[in-house]
This record gives structure tokens, sequence and C-alpha cells, in this order.
């Protein structure tokens, strides 16, 4: 479903600013396709050799194939398919952002003008709450995430919202090649927000919260799935929430966007009915992880879910698919990645004060690409879950007792 | 034109891993994928140019600008852009 301008037209489409040329656009096409032969390609064939070849031997020289992560590591990287696969992925990685600061930068005035008009009027009704004085963490700050330039937060003038728009463009020209990663609905928001429905079909939320939101995207999701829902979401970011708000009041979505630090949540206890997050924990060291989660347990009411899209951890994969994911650690600047997969997730949420018996682990189904008829038999477990990112998104969670 | 008041970095803070043995080969790898970018960019220029040939028969730079390939011709220069990473990028052992 995608989301439709707001019908007054009464504020300036934010992205209709950004107008990359002809050759620009040419650029980032071939770099989300060498993108995708790189991380989704390379890594069937690599996954192949492993199995196929590689691991089988050792198996013969060894008397059993390597057991852990870390000895597939020692193999591979002397491997010289395994190097120019990391080469390609990090040189696309480099590139995806590399071909969109450009057409950006040039625009960001025109943007920045618009996003104020844009928070002036605020035509759908929604909110942007900024605390200039919240100190950025070192989490954020020490390297640039992503290889993104200048990380999540950088903010270069008074209201800046180029790095938050620059970030969006960055990740769609990265998933340019991907089978069912298209448009502008969040696909996490519009996975979950279904699975919700069908898995809790008396669940009637009234208010959401996204944690680390961004730009909002996945809360879309949330409100097509409970159109009366109050959505709400927090970011340390000021310059990805404005671009959020800016793009969320052009496309007559409500939505209220704080600018807070998760671990110190401003909101009353009980306040949510639900709360969501994606791709966020592994942002983090475990100890803001535990602190947010304890946030989440407090400002979630009674009868609530939360709900939190995140990579499978060690226990969850075998050891080809932890070194595999765990490649990002070393090559995508994201320091904090082994540390949240060796953890246990239930007991996380055991430790923020959940009651164990409530807490889940399991796999939604990507919303774009499950045939509707299959769902209730992925629901009631005959059909088995798909693996994350190939189908399905792993996710951690808990209902709250009441 | 006048610059625009924001200037993002073009570099990236964090140490760059090194994936070969030399930092020298990694370098290189990166003037050949920033090599084979520029001529897939080149290639859809031209294709460009090409089918506003096929449509009027003469053509100005602002033409070549403003085109935006419909979705079907966006769909082949998706397909064209796979094959040269298949090409420039072929695997020795690959079959």
């Amino acid at each position: 479903m995608v989301a439709k301008p707001s019908d007054t037209g009464s504020v300036p489409n934010i992205d209709a600013a950004y107008r990359p040329t002809h050759d620009e656009r040419a650029r980032q096409g071939f770099v989300g396709v060498l993108r995708a032969h790189s991380s989704r390609d390379m890594r069937n064939a690599l996954e192949h050799r492993y199995r196929t070849q590689i691991a089988p031997a050792v198996e013969r020289q060894e008397g059993q194939a390597p057991q852990t992560s870390r000895e597939i590591g020692k193999l591979m990287d002397t491997d010289s398919y395994y190097r120019f696969h990391s080469a390609l992925r990090y040189n696309s990685q480099e590139m995806m952002y590399l071909s969109v600061l450009d057409p950006v930068e040039r625009v960001a005035d025109e943007m920045i003008a618009v996003g104020r008009e844009v928070a002036e009027s605020r035509p759908a009704g929604g909110t942007l709450t900024l605390d200039p004085s919240l100190e950025m963490p070192r989490y954020v700050t020490a390297l640039d995430v992503h290889l993104a330039p200048g990380s999540f937060h950088s903010e270069y003038v008074d209201d800046d919202l180029s790095q938050g728009a620059m970030l969006a463009y960055g990740s769609k020209v990265g998933l340019g090649g991907h089978v069912y990663r298209h448009g502008d609905l969040g696909v996490i928001g519009q996975s979950i927000g279904y699975w919700l429905t069908q898995k809790y079909p008396q669940f009637k939320p009234k208010r959401v919260l996204d944690v680390g939101t961004q730009s909002g995207k996945n809360l879309f999701g949330y409100i097509d799935s409970y159109p009366e829902i109050e959505a709400h979401g927090v970011d340390l970011s000021a310059t990805t929430l404005r671009y959020g708000h800016a793009r969320a009041e052009y496309l007559g979505k409500t939505v209220h966007f704080s600018q807070q630090n998760a671990e110190f949540l401003d909101y009353p206890d009980g306040y949510f009915d639900l709360i969501v997050s994606s791709f966020f924990f592994h942002e983090l060291p475990v100890a803001a992880t535990q602190r947010i989660l304890k946030q989440c347990h407090r400002v979630l009411a009674p009868g609530g879910i939360m709900t939190h899209m995140e990579l499978p951890s060690h226990a969850d994969c075998d050891a080809w698919n932890n070194f595999y994911w765990d490649w990002d650690a070393t090559y995508n600047n994201e320091p904090y990645y082994i540390q949240f997969r060796s953890q246990n997730l239930v007991e996380l949420m055991v430790e923020a004060g959940f009651d164990k018996e409530r807490c889940f682990t399991t796999s939604v189904p990507n919303f774009e690409t499950t045939d509707p008829a299959d769902y209730p038999r992925f629901l009631s477990g005959q059909l088995p879950p798909m693996d994350h990112g190939r189908g399905g998104w792993f996710v951690f969670g808990a209902e709250k007792t009441v | 034109m006048t610059e625009s008041s924001v200037k993002f970095p073009r570099h990236t803070k964090g140490k760059r891993p090194q994936v070969f043995d030399s930092p020298d080969i990694d370098q290189m790898m990166t003037f050949i994928i920033e090599l084979t970018t520029e001529v897939s960019v080149l290639s859809e220029r031209l294709n460009t140019v090409e089918h506003l040939l096929d449509a009027r028969g003469t053509i100005s730079r602002e033409d070549i600008e403003n085109y935006i390939p419909n979705a079907r011709i966006e769909a082949e220069r998706v397909e064209s852009r796979k094959g040269i990473v298949k090409r420039v990028f072929r695997m020795h052992g690959d079959k």
C-alpha cells in the first residue's frame, strides 16, 4: 500500500527538490546492482563454496568441519573469493552515499526551506519536538556508522535536514537491486503491522512508539494497519526527524516526532500500547540496550506489546551464518554488532521487567513477498519460518502482563 | 549558481579495514570498481541518445539531461547493469 500525498497539496513535497542529473541517476542505478551482486549473489556463491568444498576439505583433514564462526573467519580471510566479495561490497556501500552527496548538497537550502514551511503549517497535525541541548552519545559520534559520512546526526546549518535526506536517498540506492524492497513504505512496519493484526486480532493499540525512528517511515505501516493509532517516533538525530516530519506532513500521515535519547524517555508510565523498532539495538552497546528495554517496559501499558526487528542471535544461527552476518562488525563500522548478537534476548527482556512466559522471538513474514493464503500456515507453524532477510524478519518482543 | 550552505564531508570516519595482503590492492580495487561504474554511466548516456534519436531524429543536450526512461527501458537498463557486473567481475572458477 503506497502512501498518498495530502489532498490539499498544502505543503510542498520535500523529495521533489531532489533532482539528480542523468548521469547521477545512472551511477546510483549501477551502485545498487553492484551492491546486490556482492551482498546477495556472491554471498550465495560463497556459501555454496563453503558448504560443498571448504568445509568438507577441513572435515577430511581434521575429522570435523569448522565449529565456530571464528574458525570459519580464519579460513575465509585468505580466501580470494571472499576477499573480492568484501572489496565489492565495501566499495558499493561507500558509493551508495557518495552517489547522493552531490545531488543532495545542491538542493540542501531548498529542502531546508521546505522543512521550515512544513514545520510552520503542519497540515497533517503531526508535531516535531526538538531538544538542542541533547548530547549525542559516543556510539553515534565515534564512527560513521554504515560508512555514511557524518553518521546519523550531523547538522551543518540551522534547521538542517540534509543529512536526513542524504541517509534516506543513500539507503534507497543501496536497496535498488533487491527484489522485494521498493517504494516509500517502510517494509518492516508494513510487515510487522500486518503480522500483529493477524496474530493478535483482538489487539487494538491506541498509541505506538517507534524507537530510533529516524525519518519515521516504518510508522506508516502501523498507521495503515491501525488507522486510528496515534503514532510517535523518537530519535537522537534532529536532522532525520526534521526530514521525516516534512515527508509525513506532505503524505498526510500524522506522526509525532520527538528528539530524545531512548535511554531516558520522557513519556509517562504505560503511555503506549505498542512499542516497535527496526534494526536499532545492534547499533548500541548492550548497556544502552538494557536501559532502553527498561524504559520500554515502563512506558508500555499492561496488555501492550513490544516488537523489535533485529538481527538473529548467534544462538539461532549456524557457524557459517554467524560468520557471514558478523561481516558488518568489521566492514560496516558497526562495532556493537557481535556483542548484541551474542545476547540472550529473552534474558535481556526479563531483566527489563517482562515476564519470561510472555517473551518471544520469531520470524515475521515479509509482507510484500508473502502470499496471504500462506499467512495462517506461517502463524500456526505449519510452514517453516523464512530466514531473516530472505522472506522473513527476525523479531524479539514481549507482551506486558495485565 | 549560488553555493549551497551545506558542505558534506566526502570521507568516512573510522579506520578503513584492509581486505587484501597489501592496502595497495584494496586501493586498486576501488579504481577498478569506479572505472566500471563510469563505463556503465557512459553506456546509459549513449543509450539515452539512441532512444531520443529513435523518437525524434535529432536531439539537444537539454533533451539528454531531461530524459527519464519509462519503466520498460529502466528495466532494460537494470539488465544491462547486471550484464556489466557479471562480465567485468567474472570470478575465476565461476561456472
